[in-house]
């Protein structure tokens, strides 16, 4: 009870801020009914999937301050386990989310014990390295489908089980219940001890030690609840996009977007990765529409994403967050 | 004589990935920084002489300064107009931001050049082999081992018998106490860039004869330089000499077992996954490396 009151309380937020949330969430109830096309519906459920990535990764990556690249490997394992039982047992939906999530832990928990012992530099490249194995072996596996990837059996009528509607709208509120538990659990999570414990390792680890903090099971405890947070994105990816590969669940760009997100918005705020999501998402979709297509304009795209990347870890490490925050405190 | 065939290959390919890796070593010990980018400055080395090799007709033995020039520039100008603001930064913007660089590389270049893949097919030694005995070379192959081993020592004896190399062998040993003894750490990290761009630059002109080049080629090399790097020691250049070799070694010998034992799990498709564990396993259980003097 306490928790939930707990998760449920913003009142150490700013004014501006609650009353930015509040707006915020209007919108996002009210959004289906203002007759957006289909596209922008899509980049909603983007945006709103990536939110949640984000705060998933926030939590080892933003409080816990450890450059993790190696998210999309939990993707992988929440969308493959959600579409592998609903193709072999047609296991439905409710019950191989779960399952999935419960694999990323188990999961976790086994790559987290040896690749914590690792720091800097070194970390970051073997977070990469864990998911570019997983993903060559699920490339090569025949019996997940390869490279070629599964698709999902399509049921004639809508199937709440099975998670499959006729409209956007409904997956679009599915993944908004899913964004609004996330953003309560990270409001409570923030005010943890874990939260407490992480911050504390990220500004000096030698003292957190000192103070009889195991350094190494938080990261681990932090990893695997991100990884949980992750899987649930992977199999809502899953029963939405109705195909999935290990390319576009595994892939190396997929971890640095969920990490990147998080870090543009502002890392280890509750805010930061929404505010990433919202501002790399769209920017993405809407560049890849008009400028992706063109003839001769092949990647320029990606060119003007990559050189905000640069100039936002060249200029503003901490992210957007950081430069509101920093406006902030010159107006008071 | 499988094995000892793919040893001698994987011995040829190790000493391209020895000199592929050196440039990130170098870059690691003297600034402690992660270039990510590493491998799009092998791409664009790549390019440079295969386009030399088609608009000026210039064989990619004797165009291959063209890749270590286009490579040096491409240290220069990454470390002047950007990594040196970057360094202001936590260790998570650095990480970041090569990043971002390395995607603005491979994205310009797919912008310049498109994503169709590349081989030279004229040159001096394209197509050409050696036979020696039993084993079969291919001269592209020969020379990007015996040049790279050649490349390699140079760069060793640079940093090991000349001031400037000692000043930067200093640097990177501690960089407070090099710069009290009048050693400028700015000029210091600008040389490791230029080395690093130079030594990869060149490395994608001698791949470029047997490999294809197409913009995502670096993540790949990227990876295994990674491999090296820890395998030998972060900042370690002897260490990334062997762990190169050994890495090469690998990656050959590594189909070839799955080939005589009959295991289709272990088919080539797989030979980078092995670096990619190799990596995982060597800094877990031996962050310092082989030779490594950092922690």
């Amino acid at each position: 009870m306490e928790k939930l009151k707990d998760a449920l309380d913003f009142s150490d937020f700013s004014k501006a801020e609650r009353i930015g949330l509040v707006i915020f969430s209007v919108f996002l109830f009210a959004f289906p009914w203002i007759g957006a096309g289909s596209f922008t519906t899509t980049v909603m459920i983007q945006f709103l999937l990536f939110s949640l990535f984000g705060m998933g990764w926030n939590t080892i990556g933003g409080y816990g301050g450890q450059v993790e690249l190696g998210k999309a490997q939990y993707v992988g394992i929440g969308s493959y386990t959600v579409a592998l039982m609903m193709v072999w047992w047609k296991v439905p939906f409710w019950v191989s989310m779960p399952i999935g999530i419960l694999i990323a832990v188990g999961y976790s928990f086994i790559i987290g014990y040896p690749l914590f012992r690792l720091k800097g530099h070194y970390f970051a490249i073997a977070t990469i390295c864990t998911s570019l194995v997983l993903k060559d072996i699920f490339d090569n596996w025949n019996l997940v489908g390869a490279a070629k990837g599964i698709e999902l059996p399509i049921h004639d009528h809508p199937d709440f089980l099975y998670m499959q509607f006729k409209s956007d709208t409904y997956y679009y509120y599915f993944i908004m219940a899913l964004f609004y538990i996330a953003l309560f659990y990270m409001n409570w999570f923030r005010k943890s001890k874990l939260g407490y414990q992480l911050r504390m390792i990220k500004d000096d680890e030698d003292a957190a030690e000192s103070l009889g903090i195991d350094i190494r099971w938080c990261k681990i405890k932090a990893y695997s609840i991100a990884s949980a947070f992750v899987a649930v994105g992977g199999g809502f990816m899953a029963v939405y996009n109705l195909y999935i590969d290990p390319a576009s669940t595994m892939e190396l760009s997929l971890s640095i977007k969920i990490a990147l997100m998080a870090m543009l918005g502002g890392a280890a705020s509750l805010w930061g990765p929404i505010i990433g999501a919202a501002f790399l998402v769209p920017l993405d979709r809407f560049l890849g529409s008009w400028l992706g297509g063109q003839k001769g304009l092949t990647g320029i795209d990606f060119m003007i994403y990559a050189a905000l990347i640069m100039i936002v870890s060249a200029y503003q490490p901490r992210g957007i967050w950081g430069i509101i925050e920093q406006f902030r405190k010159r107006g008071h | 004589m499988l094995i000892a065939d793919a040893l001698l290959q994987g011995i040829l390919m190790g000493l391209l990935f020895a000199l592929v890796s050196l440039g990130l070593t170098v870059i690691f010990g003297v600034m402690d920084i992660v270039n990510f980018a590493h491998g799009e400055f092998l791409m664009l080395g790549m390019y440079s002489v295969y386009w030399a090799n088609l608009f000026f007709h210039i064989d990619p033995l004797i165009a291959l300064p063209v890749s270590a020039v286009v490579g040096v520039l491409l240290g220069l100008a990454s470390y002047y107009c950007f990594i040196k603001y970057l360094l202001r930064g936590p260790a998570i913007a650095q990480l970041f931001g090569t990043f971002g660089l390395m995607l603005f590389l491979q994205y310009f270049a797919m912008f310049l050049f498109s994503a169709d893949y590349r081989m030279i097919d004229k040159g001096l030694l394209v197509g050409k082999s050696l036979s020696v005995g039993p084993f079969i070379f291919d001269w592209t192959k020969l020379a990007a081992g015996i040049l790279s081993l050649i490349a390699f020592a140079v760069v060793y004896y640079f940093l090991h018998k000349t001031k400037t190399g000692k000043a930067l062998q200093a640097t990177s040993l501690n960089k407070e106490a090099a710069s009290y003894m009048g050693i400028r750490t700015d000029r210091m990290n600008a040389i490791a860039w230029a080395i690093g761009g130079g030594t990869v630059g060149m490395a994608g002109g001698l791949l470029v004869n047997f490999y294809y080049a197409y913009p995502m080629v670096g993540i790949l090399f990227v990876m295994i330089a990674f491999a090296c790097v820890a395998l030998g020691g972060f900042g370690s250049i002897k260490g990334v000499f062997f762990a190169g070799l050994l890495v090469g070694i690998l990656e050959m010998i590594f189909p070839v077992f799955g080939h005589l034992i009959g295991s289709d799990f272990l088919g080539p498709h797989f030979k980078f996954t092995v670096v990619y564990l190799a990596y995982f396993i060597i800094v877990v259980v031996r962050p310092q490396g082989l030779f490594g003097w950092k922690n």
